[in-house]
């Protein structure tokens, strides 16, 4: 557990929230994340988990709230909202890999196109980062001669390229058959020892269990509960929440929507 | 025969690459806008394509060549290469539009994800997969320009299908002007499909 009362928040939330046309999906989200924190976000499907994460990184704009990026107000009219994007990386269940380079281009090319790095200190920055995930050795491969596992890694080494200053992460294993799982996990954690700081929706319980300093319980757009995850998950306070526990633990990655009587379609 | 027809080779040949070239970047911008752009530019992108594939080409040719060049000074190998490509051009837009719904929105997302700009996207990430989805359509309409591009010879650019005709009246031999004619069609055709498809190899994805 990270001492959270004497750093100052890489990320504020406030009061965020997030409708498309009349529907809410966020509601009045608030939360700090600290340096090198590491949350986990938790909630049955449909409930805002992916929308909230892609309003922190501004691919959607948030309807009304306050979000901090270190000091600047990103939400704040006139921010250049790709600047804001390039500081926070992003990974995604389906990868996204482009799927027209290879993996060496596919971390590279952020940094060229984006950074203007120069194409030679690109290709060093990357292939650090393609070590740091365990692909180096496939940096000629393309996306599609690559197991899930594999992709998620490249789709990791990515955002890393960029040297964001959080890394978001959406359900990254959700998407792969159960023993890839283990070397995305395995990735996630040592970025987590390296003091990385990390937002991860994910229902891998064992692995919230040991990287996480906070679960963040989500519900119907709003955040239910949240905790250390050993309070969270032996003792939640919110009915909900031992509820979707239950669920969770006996089996299921995510319950349908509507498992908890609730129906989000 | 040959000392004829050789000379409209060139002429055909130049008129149907500036034809797709231009038709190719008027295709490329134009699905862009209809795929991309806001309901004002869609509007007038779609207009475009609906427009110019409704009306013949040899209409277009004679407008261009008429009408505009009474404003700028056009001969007619450029009134008709540009009268080709603009015909074409609606076409492309088509086939760039479809390849670029193909594909997957996640590559968007993906690429704002990193910092690119929307534009930035489309150039980097977007447009280099479209193409490649394109090329084979793209080699079905490189077919029809080329022999669209014979059109241009009523406005009296001296190509092959007009050669063909001097020939036929000089020689009084039509059958083997024209069937000669014919057969550089089919060698050009044959040609320009198979550069593609090495394209096509060169840059092909898995998916
Ligand atoms: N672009 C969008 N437009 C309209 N509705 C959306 C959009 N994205 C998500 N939603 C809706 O918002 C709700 C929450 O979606 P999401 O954030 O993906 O939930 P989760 O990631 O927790 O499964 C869903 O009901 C979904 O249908
Ligand atoms: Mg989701």
């Amino acid at each position: 557990m990270k001492d959270e009362t004497m750093t100052r928040p890489v990320l504020r939330i406030e009061n965020l929230c997030k409708s498309f046309g009349t529907t809410p999906v966020v509601t009045d989200v608030s939360f700090d994340v600290h340096p090198s924190e590491v949350i986990v976000i938790i909630g049955s499907s449909g409930t805002g988990k992916s929308t909230l994460l892609q309003c922190l990184n501004l691919l959607h704009l948030p309807t009304s709230g306050k979000i901090f990026l270190e000091d600047q107000e990103i939400t704040a009219p006139g921010v250049n909202q790709d600047r804001v994007r390039r500081q926070m990386g992003m990974v995604f269940q389906e990868f996204n890999l482009f799927n027209h380079l290879t993996v060496l281009g596919n971390v590279t090319v952020g940094m060229t196109r984006v950074l203007g790095m120069p194409v030679k200190d690109a290709e060093k920055k990357a292939m650090n980062e393609l070590e740091r995930v365990g692909m180096a050795d496939h940096r000629h491969k393309y996306p599609a001669q690559l197991s899930g596992g594999q992709k998620q890694r490249v789709g990791i080494a990515r955002a890393l390229g960029m040297s964001p200053k959080v890394m978001l992460f959406d359900e990254p294993t959700s998407a792969l058959d159960p023993e890839l799982t283990g070397e995305v996990l395995a990735v996630m954690q040592k970025l987590a020892a390296e003091g990385m700081t990390m937002i991860i929706v994910s229902h891998e319980m064992g692995f919230a269990r040991e990287a996480a300093d906070r679960v963040i319980f989500m519900e119907n757009g709003r955040i239910e509960e949240q905790g250390p995850p050993d309070r969270m998950f032996t003792r939640p306070e919110s009915e909900r929440t031992r509820k979707f526990l239950s669920i969770i633990t006996t089996g299921k990655a995510e319950p349908p929507s509507g498992s908890l009587g609730q129906d989000t379609l | 025969m040959l000392q004829f027809l050789l000379p409209g080779l060139g002429v055909t040949v130049s008129v149907t690459l500036i034809a797709l070239c231009l038709g190719g970047c008027i295709g490329a911008l134009m699905a862009v806008f209809r795929v991309y752009g806001n309901p004002v530019i869609k509007g007038l992108a779609a207009s475009y394509s609906v427009v110019v594939r409704a009306v013949p080409v040899v209409v277009i040719i004679f407008i261009l060549f008429f009408v505009i060049s009474a404003f700028i000074d056009l001969s007619p190998f450029m009134s008709g290469a540009i009268a080709l490509g603009f015909a074409s051009g609606a076409y492309q837009t088509e086939i760039f539009r479809g390849a670029i719904l193909s594909i997957p929105r996640g590559q968007m997302t993906a690429a704002r994800g990193i910092g690119m700009s929307r534009a930035k996207a489309i150039r980097c990430i977007i447009l280099p997969q479209a193409f490649r989805v394109a090329i084979p359509s793209l080699i079905n309409e490189v077919t029809l320009v080329l022999k669209d591009s014979s059109l241009v010879f009523v406005i009296g650019v001296p190509e092959l299908m007009r050669r063909a005709q001097y020939a036929s009246a000089s020689t009084m031999e039509p059958l083997l002007a024209f069937g000669t004619a014919a057969c550089f069609y089919i060698v050009l055709t044959l040609t320009l499909s198979k550069a593609l498809e090495a394209v096509e190899k060169r840059f092909a994805i898995q998916f």
